[in-house]
């Protein structure tokens, strides 16, 4: 054999893996967790270390080579003063993390609420802190360096009307949170995750939130990305789908520098059904990758996806959609759907819809499509005297608008178009 | 139905393992002695007798390629293949190069005859005028015969042996080898580089309509024996050429490597057409041997208006790395690529096809059918990137995948990069299997279940079929019948 297949040396690390590892000894004494935390907490940065960041060779990075991305890392600010806000809609519960840490002291009726500190001090909430696979590098620097965040339990039945809103909101530094979530048979609820920057100060966030929908369970989730301008946010939600769940779950990106929004979701109960839609307003010189990986495990489930992006100036965009049907996972009906509208000559977007069937009585397809504004459809505005630049808003906006309208809350719809609006209106 | 009758029957005829091509000759040959060194490359090199430059483009290649590591993306799984255990060069005994017909060995006329592909030159047949195709020969290590080389000729196209080639037209090799598909391109395209025997070469000159489609037949047959064949065609400025190719090989237990390497290049206004009907020996029931095909495949259209078209029917080899690609260079080019893979059996195939935009008012289209059967893998891996000077570029794709029993795979990667505002992007894929729905519309009509397959599949790959020439689509139709074989039921 001509081929040598040694290990190649261990890689030097960069500033930013080299500042996370410091970080790390630095902060170690004062994370929160028993001898089974911090020894997974050892563990996982242990990986960390010896794979450094991911590159572009590892294909679910291919787009976002976070080595290369990633320069700095913010140095941690414990004292920044943040307060809560006021929730997206009224009448929603605000359990506010705030710096990282969660404060709220607000209690919801019929809904179990816990400081994730407290669950990671008694080590109840060990064997969440994982890593998903070998490339979920956002799993193992969560899992590292979390602090705090929100454990809520949905007993069976329960319903509630009033969405709860996490509310994370910083002044820059390191964020860690994580939110573990079950809801209980036949539940109902909405949730508002919403990350927002109070600042410009540079932050690195990372955010888990971890959430099953045990049988007959119907949850909406929406997930609210707000960062600053200099913020690099690594957010992931692990979703598993139960027996005949429902989950709507609507993903906004609307700030940020550096971003990956990972949506891992296993379906692995007969008759679950998921919607997921996503809007990415993507402008500046930002990075923003939504990577979906959805696993149909079982037959008889249906989903669909739609997700609708923006991008301005120089920005660049990145959607990976893969979905798996696993064998005898027949009858699974899975719609996947990817537009933009890449609206500068500076900016670029990349796709890749993937499908991985194992299983042949199945219905699955994936359609992308990336333009810019249909000039028919400028036309016909413009001939009833719009002016072309309210046109383009105009079109802009009911393109992004059709996919909130599918919440039907008109009480949350309204809240997200207004985002949307002056979010477009800013930039556009 | 007569043609879907005659597929069903021409299936029961065929033994269990269904591939017709599998037989073996037994033929006197001249084979270089295993293994791949230096060494190795200059026997090669001397045997061909190339000058001296050619012999350095070689050892260049080869000392790269001794640096590189063997790809691991694609979704296909293989023991490690030893590249010191296979004979880089075998040629049957008394042909050093291309002859006249009446040269060539008895016993290879026949082989090419049961393979059914005609090596003389027939012009008319009992009074009725056959279309005619132009043939080059090559067997594992060397090109036997190339045919109508006069008659092409007089129109101005050169087509032979690429080994004849760089010995006769060596000006027009130094300019175009190697200039699209790099020798440092990719760990099989620089081993092809560095230990290529044969392949064909087309040359049409300005403004010319090759008269006739040219082919290449690939066949395989000595054991332990790698296939490394090099194509090159170049259409200058308003010609035309449509070229097919095919390949088979006989059955055996052990997998035997093929690693090809074909470069198009379209001068202004210039159209290649490139089709290739691929059946490789795809291994037994059992998964055992078969030919592992890695072959890289691409086409620039360097000129402006210029257009070439990828047309493949993949239903042979036990593994298949192949995305035949363009480069759209020149303003207003246009790419193409229609294809259907057929996998049954254990075959695993990862195929598809790059579009690169880089002139103005570019468009491809990108039509892929998958078909899996058995406890197959199919996987379309495709990419489409938009430049950022590609103004107005278009791209159409649409992929789809059939899934015939539930022990197979279909899958579906594609990679979407745009960094042009003006492009219009469109990405379709589906996947599904025969609906019940059609297969009972057809029972019912008293269509016995197979043939109901046939049919429903044949209507699935129908927009690939009609790129092909006539002579290949039938050949195609039969092939994905007799591919399907025994995944029924």
């Amino acid at each position: 054999m001509n081929m040598l297949t040694t290990n190649p040396p261990a890689a030097r690390l960069t500033a930013a893996e080299t500042a996370l590892v410091e970080a790390f000894s630095a902060q170690i004494g004062e994370l929160p967790g028993n001898g089974a935390v911090i020894g997974t907490r050892d563990r996982l940065l242990d990986d960390l270390k010896k794979s450094g960041l991911p590159t572009r060779r590892i294909e679910a990075w291919h787009y976002t080579d976070l080595k290369n991305l990633l320069r700095a890392i913010p140095e941690a600010q414990a004292t920044a003063a943040t307060e809560a806000v006021a929730p997206l809609v009224d009448g929603a519960t605000v359990l506010s993390v705030l710096q990282g840490v969660a404060d709220s002291r607000a209690a919801v009726d019929g809904v179990d609420i816990a400081s994730l500190k407290d669950r990671l001090v008694d080590g109840t909430a060990a064997a969440g802190l994982t890593a998903l696979d070998k490339d979920d590098a956002i799993g193992r620097i969560n899992g590292s360096f979390v602090r705090d965040g929100y454990v809520l339990n949905f007993p069976a039945q329960a319903e509630i009307a009033a969405p709860i809103e996490l509310q994370a909101r910083h002044a820059g530094g390191q964020i860690h949170t994580r939110f573990p979530v079950s809801f209980g048979e036949g539940s109902k609820a909405t949730v508002i995750e919403r990350h927002q920057a109070v600042t410009e100060d540079a932050a690195l966030v990372s955010s888990i939130s971890d959430i099953v929908l045990e049988e007959g369970a119907e949850i909406t989730w929406i997930i609210l990305q707000q960062q600053g301008l200099a913020d690099t946010h690594l957010g992931q939600i692990r979703v598993k789908l139960g027996k005949d769940a429902k989950l709507r779950l609507f993903v906004i990106n609307a700030g940020g520098k550096l971003v990956r929004q990972e949506l891992r979701i296993e379906v692995v109960g007969e008759g679950a059904e998921l919607t997921l839609r996503g809007v990415n307003l993507l402008g500046g010189e930002s990075h923003t990758d939504v990577t979906l990986v959805l696993g149909h495990n079982v037959p008889h489930t249906n989903s669909t996806e739609t997700f609708r992006n923006v991008v301005f100036d120089r920005a660049s965009g990145v959607f990976q959609g893969m979905i798996r049907v696993a064998p005898d996972a027949q009858k699974t009906d899975a719609k996947m759907a990817c537009n933009t509208l890449l609206l500068s000559d500076e900016a670029d977007f990349a796709a890749k819809p993937e499908l991985e069937i194992f299983a042949d009585d199945v219905i699955c397809g994936h359609g992308a499509t990336v333009t810019d504004i249909s000039k028919t459809h400028l036309f016909y505005l413009m001939a009833r005297g719009v002016p072309e630049n309210k046109a383009r808003a105009m079109l802009v906006n009911a393109f992004v608008a059709e996919i909130v309208e599918e919440l039907e809350e008109e009480k949350l719809v309204e809240a997200l178009e207004d985002i949307v609006s002056a979010w477009l209106e800013k930039h556009a | 139905m007569p043609a879907v009758q005659e597929t069903v029957d021409q299936v029961r005829r065929i033994d269990i393992d269904q591939y017709k091509y599998g037989f073996e000759t037994v033929i006197e040959v001249d084979k270089a002695p295993k293994g791949l060194s230096e060494d190795i490359i200059r026997f090669i090199s001397a045997k061909k007798q190339e000058p001296e430059w050619m012999l350095e483009w070689r050892l260049d290649a080869y000392r790269r390629w001794l640096t590189m590591e063997e790809p691991t993306w694609a979704r296909v799984e293989y023991p490690k293949i030893d590249f010191n255990d296979l004979y880089y060069y075998a040629a049957p005994k008394g042909t050093s190069g291309p002859t006249s017909i009446e040269d060539v060995d008895p016993e290879l006329l026949r082989v090419y005859e049961k393979l059914g592909i005609p090596l003389r030159e027939q012009e008319i047949l009992a009074g009725v005028k056959t279309s005619r195709v132009a043939v080059d020969a090559v067997f594992d290590s060397v090109s036997v015969v190339t045919t109508f080389k006069k008659e092409l000729q007089k129109a101005g196209v050169i087509f032979m042996s690429i080994s004849e080639a760089i010995r006769e037209h060596p000006d027009l090799i130094k300019q175009y080898l190697g200039s699209v598909v790099s020798t440092t391109d990719n760990y099989y395209a620089t081993l092809n580089a560095a230990v290529f025997t044969d392949g064909s070469f087309v040359f049409v000159p300005k403004g010319v309509r090759c008269p006739m489609e040219l082919s290449t037949y690939f066949r395989i047959n000595e054991k332990n024996t790698g296939q490394f064949e090099r194509t090159l065609i170049i259409a200058e400025e308003g010609a035309y050429v449509s070229y097919l190719e095919g390949c088979t090989a006989p059955q055996r237990d052990e997998n035997q490597l093929h690693a090809a390497v074909v470069e198009l290049v379209a001068l202004d206004d210039a159209e290649i057409k490139y089709s290739t009907v691929q059946n490789w020996y795809p291994g037994d029931a059992q998964g055992k041997g078969g030919i592992y095909n890695f072959v890289t495949k691409r086409g620039d259209c360097r000129g402006h208006r210029s257009k070439i078209s990828w047309t493949q029917v993949e239903t042979g080899s036990a593994i298949t790395w192949k995305y035949p690609s363009c480069i759209l260079r020149g303003d207003e080019s246009r790419g193409e690529f229609y294809s259907i893979a057929v996998s049954n059996g254990h075959q695993q195939i990862d195929s598809g096809t790059k579009m690169i935009h880089l002139g103005k008012n570019t468009s491809s289209r990108i039509i892929s059918k998958g078909i899996s059967a058995g406890k197959s893998n199919n996987t379309y891996r495709g990419q489409v990137s938009i430049h950022r000077r590609a103004e107005n570029a278009r791209n159409f794709t649409n992929c789809d995948s059939l899934l015939i029993g539930d022990r197979c795979g279909a899958h579906t990667v594609p990679y979407i990069d745009v960094k042009n505002a003006s492009a219009q992007i469109e990405h379709e894929a589906t996947t599904s299997k025969i609906s019940e729905d059609q297969k009972f519309y057809a029972m019912q009509r008293g269509i016995p279940e197979e043939e109901a397959i046939a049919l429903i599949v044949n209507g699935f790959v129908k927009d690939v079929i009609q790129e092909l020439p006539m002579e290949f689509a039938v050949e195609a139709q039969k092939l994905i019948g007799i591919s399907l074989e025994g995944s029924v039921g």
